[in-house]
């Protein structure tokens, strides 16, 4: 109930001067963070100025030098007022924080019952970005605290906006605005934070938050109807929570199976799975009993993966299985990836999450060369398989040269694979280094998991056996100290974990049951009820685990492949507008502005045209050879634009490379692969 | 499209009335109707009127009135045109000037009156009125977790359904949640294809995927037809054809256009043709770079050496330009058929004219190699 003539204090040049600092572009920000660091010093003291002498003559004309709203009827009282004299209630005793009240008389506005439900409803109307009160802001300075509340008086937060100003620039940012958003977001709290709490309690809590402020950690949350951008990166500061981490533990390691179709990719790890007693005895005997049945007896390992009736009908792989197994140094998380031309989307989303791969070739007579040369134009999936996974940021590779018994475990056989392999791998961008080449058998279980006993083999080779090949990878490196990122492989429902359920490798970041996260790109908040990891409740999940998180709070439809869960105060970008940095592989028809194409990345898939082929670059150097070219054709460097047609959820390369990475594809085939190296606009 | 009577002058200014008969037409009507022309159809307009008491009174009024043309809307899933213009015949209740819009739709006659009919609306006329071009192609095109039915007209694509939903992978012994996903996508997709799909009109239904997406769905909804005695599925059994594409995203479309299975059926179509046309453009683009000429710049160098061999078009530059840059491309579209050239004029509504789109809305293959177009700017 705001009392006569208050509102001229909402004058409209005030919002003028803020919408100014609406700042869209979050990258030319940090470019001129400095230089606005002092621009704003010197514009904020007139401005100041001009402020203070409007909101005196507002208050002058009211014959009251300060007000503040009662939360729970929002009627002004005057400052030296204790309870609001229409309702009685208590005004909150530590609002006269003694450093901002000298400063600046402070207001307290709540939010007015009405509020709430405007402000449910615009939750529900529009998409709302949430910014949770991390600790990195709250703890900078007592004025931010306040100015976090979001209950401040608007004349006398825009004061405090002028001062902040030149003292966070990084923060400004975010005060950037429209003046509507901004007028609504003065008086708006998001209700479901403050589920069951008082207003008064509330107000309590901000109060106190200098102190309290580990303990209420990152649920702390406040809704603000600003910018969509959320905070950058780099303001991130990770809770202790997040990082401790048993260092005696297996590191869990995702390794994904990749090869043409019928290299034998899943038997090969039925095999190993069933050697290393992850399938019972008796399951196999019903695989194998099944397989026969069907005549398909040396099916019967694969199909511990393929478990689809479907893909067992068939005999080919056509969904990314995943299995776990422990090796003597990892927790290993099995991707095996079809092989199928056909299936290839899936194979991509499968490789996206994989830390390394283990590329299964052919070795019988002819089986290689389809599977590496392919028929006519068109290479094998060998081909195809090693510069996607190669793009897709994995650089360790063991190659299992597979099916030797089909060639009598013949050296010259390996070596003439591993003569014409290795050139090709090489062009891809493996290191010699990182590649490890293993004969094996899969079918007669050679040289998987203990040394080869077959005499053939072991005549000529010396090395090590695949598990052991598996071993020698390098750990990932977890990106903790990032905030939270989810990549949702998978949407389900299961009765431990509710009817809505995602499951995805945790990128960056962590989480823990209870953690309020949001989901990107529907922006709606969700509450993760609870966390599994290999069917197995856990109550914390860090960089690099692969979740099962039950969600509350969402609807199903919200949740989509290809969404990330995040932080909710970080949210990732739904880019519209990309600047990719590609290489096109061997394609027959050239790219051109406006082709239509399949955009891959990490899970997500979404068709896209081609806007503008920016620049050709040189292959080795990369310096631009020529300014817009007229069409782009196999094997060239090149910037260009994309349009996905719904809006993808990445981040550009340099700040988050397995977000940054793309692939594009057409007709069955990969025409490029590239990085993001900016996001022109985003939703 | 009906065409009710032809009036046009030796000097090419006449008017022509016109019934449309499906929506088709009314696309038809979009790119004939530009700005300037003038339109005369029946409408219905809120008229005030002052009461004998001094009161106003608004009451809508049959009438028919004639527009001079500045703005055309087209609404392919409603089916309705929508002709904004000022009032050029003197009437009781709209006086001259006044703005209004006509709404044409179906079975509501216009007459169209231009000041200058060129060669290529003469042959749109032509081409909306030739009855045999009439039929329609359905393709269901699936991946897992999509399915989009799409209706092929002889000029305009019209996405008549779409359904999504997110299939869980494969897991342990929740494989069940995984089958029953998939059945359940399937049933929708099934009632979108009972639903829109009529076969005593359509000369035959494409089921197009990656893998094997196709099979299984064919093979559900046989079972399913049979089980539930859906009579239209099993008597139409013979027009349903299953064909390989990449992916379940409409742009597969031209993929499923172009294999030889499809193309036997729908040879003779307009959609067909484009797809060739594009296709051949894009193979010369990747063989021969300097017979292949794209943007209106380049085309226009080419025509004046006389190059061109066959001209793609879209029906789009025609619509949006101003009078002086549609009669340009008109005199190109004529000047090349004179010189015995092809003119392909793509439709925009078709996934192979909105690539065209894209590519600047012209291109063309040329007789002999025009090298030096590559260093010239755009």
């Amino acid at each position: 109930m705001p009392r006569k003539g208050r509102h001229k204090l909402y004058d409209e040049d005030d919002y003028d001067y803020y919408d100014d600092y609406k700042d869209d572009d979050e990258f030319d920000y940090a470019e001129h963070g400095q230089s606005r660091k002092e621009d704003d010093a010197t514009s904020s003291a007139p401005q100041q100025n001009f402020l203070g002498g409007a909101s005196k003559a507002g208050e002058t004309a009211l014959g009251e030098a300060n007000l503040w709203r009662c939360s729970i009827c929002t009627y002004d009282n005057p400052e030296d007022y204790l309870a609001c004299d229409i309702c009685g209630v208590i005004r909150h005793p530590s609002t006269r924080v003694d450093q901002l009240s000298t400063a600046v008389p402070f207001k307290f506005d709540g939010p007015s019952p009405d509020d709430k439900v405007l402000a449910g409803k615009q939750r529900n109307a529009r998409s709302v970005p949430v910014e949770v009160s991390s600790p990195s802001i709250l703890s900078k300075t007592s004025l931010s605290t306040m100015e976090t509340k979001g209950g401040v008086n608007t004349s006398h937060s825009s004061k405090l906006k002028a001062t902040l100003e030149s003292k966070a620039p990084a923060r400004s940012r975010k005060l950037g605005y429209d003046k509507e958003k901004k007028i609504e977001s003065c008086h708006v709290i998001k209700p479901s934070q403050y589920e069951g709490e008082s207003y008064l309690d509330d107000g309590m809590k901000h109060m106190s938050l200098d102190n309290n402020l580990q303990d209420n950690g990152i649920i702390n949350h406040k809704i603000e109807q600003s910018s969509n951008k959320g905070l950058p990166l780099d303001n991130y500061k990770p809770e202790q929570w997040m990082l401790e981490d048993n260092e005696n533990e297996k590191k869990l390691f995702h390794l994904v199976i990749v090869g043409h179709v019928d290299a034998g990719k899943s038997t090969l790890m039925g095999r190993i799975l069933h050697l290393l007693g992850r399938i019972s005895q008796k399951e196999m005997h019903k695989h194998r009993k099944e397989a026969n049945e069907m005549g398909k007896g040396s099916f019967a390992y694969a199909w511990a993966l393929d478990e689809g009736s479907e893909e067992r009908a068939r005999g080919v792989t056509m969904t990314v299985a995943m299995k776990h197994f422990e090796t003597k140094k990892f927790k290993v998380v099995l991707l095996d990836a079809p092989g199928h031309k056909d299936f290839i989307p899936n194979m991509i989303s499968g490789a996206a999450q994989a830390d390394a791969a283990v590329l299964v070739v052919d070795a019988s007579t002819g089986a290689f060369e389809a599977g590496f040369e392919g028929q006519g134009q068109v290479g094998g999936q060998t081909r195809e398989h090693a510069q996607l996974v190669k793009s897709l940021g994995v650089n360790q590779l063991v190659v299992a040269v597979n099916k030797m018994d089909a060639v009598n475990y013949s050296k010259s056989r390996f070596n003439q694979i591993k003569g014409s392999l290795a050139p090709f791998l090489k062009q891809c961008g493996f290191k010699d280094t990182a590649i490890l080449w293993v004969p094996v058998s899969g079918i007669e279980a050679q040289n998987l998991v203990t040394g080869p006993s077959e005499t053939q083999l072991t005549s000529w080779y010396t090395g090590i056996n695949l598990l052991d090949a598996i071993d020698t990878l390098e750990p990932p490196v977890r990106l903790t100290s990032k905030p939270l990122r989810l990549i949702v492989a998978e949407v389900f429902s299961k009765i431990t974990l509710g009817p809505t359920a995602v499951s995805g490798k945790l990128e960056s970041g962590a989480v823990k049951v209870g953690t309020k996260v949001l989901l990107m790109p529907s922006r709606e908040i969700a509450r993760v009820k609870s966390l599994e990891q290999d069917g197995e409740s856990v109550s914390v999940g860090r960089a690099g685990d692969h979740l099962d998180v039950g969600l509350q709070g969402v609807d199903a439809g919200a949740l989509m492949v290809g969404g990330v869960l995040c932080h909710p105060d970080y949210p990732v970008p739904i880019a519209t507008l990309l600047e990719l940095k590609v290489l096109t592989l061997g394609i027959t028809v050239p790219l051109l502005r406006g082709t239509q194409v399949v955009l891959h990345a990490h899970h997500a898939k979404d068709p896209a045209r081609i806007a503008e082929l920016v620049s050709l670059l040189d292959l080795k150097t990369g310096a631009v050879i020529r300014q817009s070219p007229r069409c782009l054709t196999a094997n060239q460097r090149a910037v260009i634009q994309v349009v996905p047609e719904r809006g993808v959820c990445v981040e550009e390369y340099t700040n988050f490379r397995s977000l940054g990475r793309i692939i594009l594809r057409d007709g069955g085939k990969t025409v490029a692969v590239g990085v993001i190296s900016r996001i022109i606009s985003q939703q | 499209m009906k065409l009710l009577r032809k009036d046009i002058a030796p000097d090419a200014s006449g008017s022509v009335k016109l019934v449309p008969e499906e929506s088709e037409d009314l696309w038809h009507a979009y790119n004939l109707i530009i700005q300037g022309d003038r339109v005369a159809a029946v409408t219905v307009r809120k008229v005030q009127r002052e009461t004998s008491t001094g009161g106003r009174e608004a009451e809508r009024v049959r009438l028919k009135l004639a527009v001079e043309v500045e703005a055309v809307e087209f609404d392919n899933v409603a089916s309705v045109l929508r002709i904004r213009g000022k009032n050029v015949v003197e009437n009781e209740h709209v006086k001259l000037g006044a703005y209004h819009t006509l709404e044409l739709d179906k079975q509501r006659s216009f007459v169209l009156t231009k000041v200058q009919w060129d060669s290529v609306a003469l042959d749109l006329l032509k081409h909306a009125c030739d009855p045999s071009t009439n039929a329609d192609v359905i393709a269901l095109l699936m991946q897992e977790g999509l399915s989009q039915l799409c209706l092929l007209g002889p000029s305009i694509t019209t996405t008549k359904a779409k359904i999504e939903t997110s299939i869980p992978r494969k897991r342990g012994a929740a494989i069940a949640g995984y089958d029953k996903a998939l059945n359940k996508f399937f049933e929708n997709t099934l009632q979108a294809v009972l639903r829109h799909v009529d076969f005593g009109v359509v000369r035959c239904l494409i089921i197009a995927s990656p893998g094997f997406m196709k099979d299984q769905f064919y093979d559900y909804m046989m079972l399913e037809a049979t089980r539930r005695e859906i009579r239209p599925i099993i008597e139409n059994k013979s027009k349903i054809i299953l064909v390989h594409a990449s992916s379940g995203y409409k742009h597969a479309l031209k993929e499923v256009l172009a294999s030889p299975a499809v193309v036997t059926q729908i040879e003779d179509t307009k959609a067909a043709q484009e797809v060739k046309a594009l296709e051949d453009f894009y193979n010369m683009l990747s063989n021969n770079p300097a017979r292949a000429a794209y943007g209106p710049r380049h085309v226009e160098v080419a025509h004046d050496r006389l190059a061109i061999q066959t001209l793609l078009i879209t029906d789009k530059l025609f619509r949006d330009a101003d009078i002086a840059t549609r009669r340009k491309y008109v005199s190109l579209v004529d000047s090349v058929k004179g010189l015995g050239g092809e003119v392909h004029i793509f439709s925009s509504m078709h996934v192979s004219g909105e690539q065209l789109g894209q590519l600047t809305g012209i291109a063309a293959i040329l007789r002999f190699p025009l090298p030096d177009l590559e260093d010239m700017e755009f």
